[in-house]
């Protein structure tokens, strides 16, 4: 579920991008990308099994 | 860089996005590989990778909205960098089938390092970034890369919501949660 709102909050995004105005765009994009990094850290709880 | 030529190139980058999206979704349905979570990450990002050239057009090139793509693209390599560590020990099949040898998201990887090398070097050579002459008129050309992007990222959402229905996406996805749900 947490994919199809990141889809469409990039979708929301798109659309003030491209019909409505700049500040609110740069606001939304903000919100959509700490967003995917919140769901990157939740998704990433998997050991790699590396040695560096 | 002359400002027209810095839109093209934004409109350029945008049918770019379009090919990679419809590239991963013409393999979910031909081939039946739905995407992992990990996967999905990655579209949404490149999707995001479309937000600065949406601007750009709009109004104006600006290293701002250049600045959007870039963390977008930062943001991408490292998801699609860990995937790659996920199966890098050997004797690991990896995730999906390979095209041309590298699996999805090997080559999302490289999509997206390149996405951050070319925006570096427009950056480079745009000496009007911050010309604020009003925004250009944008075309048909220009007017349809954005649209395919929307509806891409559209169908996306929409696949994603039949695949992972209303609950969480599983790992290892082998078949649509929602139409299941539904039947």
């Amino acid at each position: 579920m947490e994919f199809t709102a990141l889809f469409l909050s990039v979708l929301v995004v798109m659309a003030v991008s491209w019909w409505g105005s700049h500040r609110l765009a740069l606001a939304l994009f903000s919100i959509a990308l700490l967003a995917s990094v919140a769901t990157y850290l939740h998704h990433a709880t998997d050991t790699l099994d590396l040695s560096f | 860089m002359n400002r027209s030529i810095g839109v093209t190139l934004n409109v350029i980058g945008l049918y770019g996005i379009a090919l990679v999206l419809a590239a991963a979704l013409a393999a979910q349905i031909l081939l039946n590989e739905l995407p992992c979570p990990l996967c999905l990450l990655q579209r949404v990002l490149f999707s995001m990778l479309a937000i600065g050239p949406i601007l750009n057009i709009r109004f104006g090139p600006h290293p701002g909205h250049y600045a959007l793509s870039l963390l977008a693209a930062v943001a991408g390599a490292v998801v699609s960098a860990r995937q790659i560590l996920l199966h890098i020990m050997p004797r690991d099949p990896g995730y999906g089938s390979a095209l041309l040898g590298y699996h999805y998201y090997t080559w999302a990887f490289v999509g997206f390092t390149a996405a951050i090398a070319l925006i570096g070097i427009v950056l480079l050579f745009d000496d009007r970034l911050r010309d604020d002459a009003g925004s250009p008129p944008a075309g048909v050309f220009a007017d349809g890369a954005v649209w395919l992007v929307i509806g891409l990222t559209a169908i996306n959402a929409i696949s994603t919501l039949l695949e992972c229905g209303y609950g969480a996406c599983p790992d290892n996805p082998t078949f649509y949660e929602l139409l299941r749900w539904l039947r």
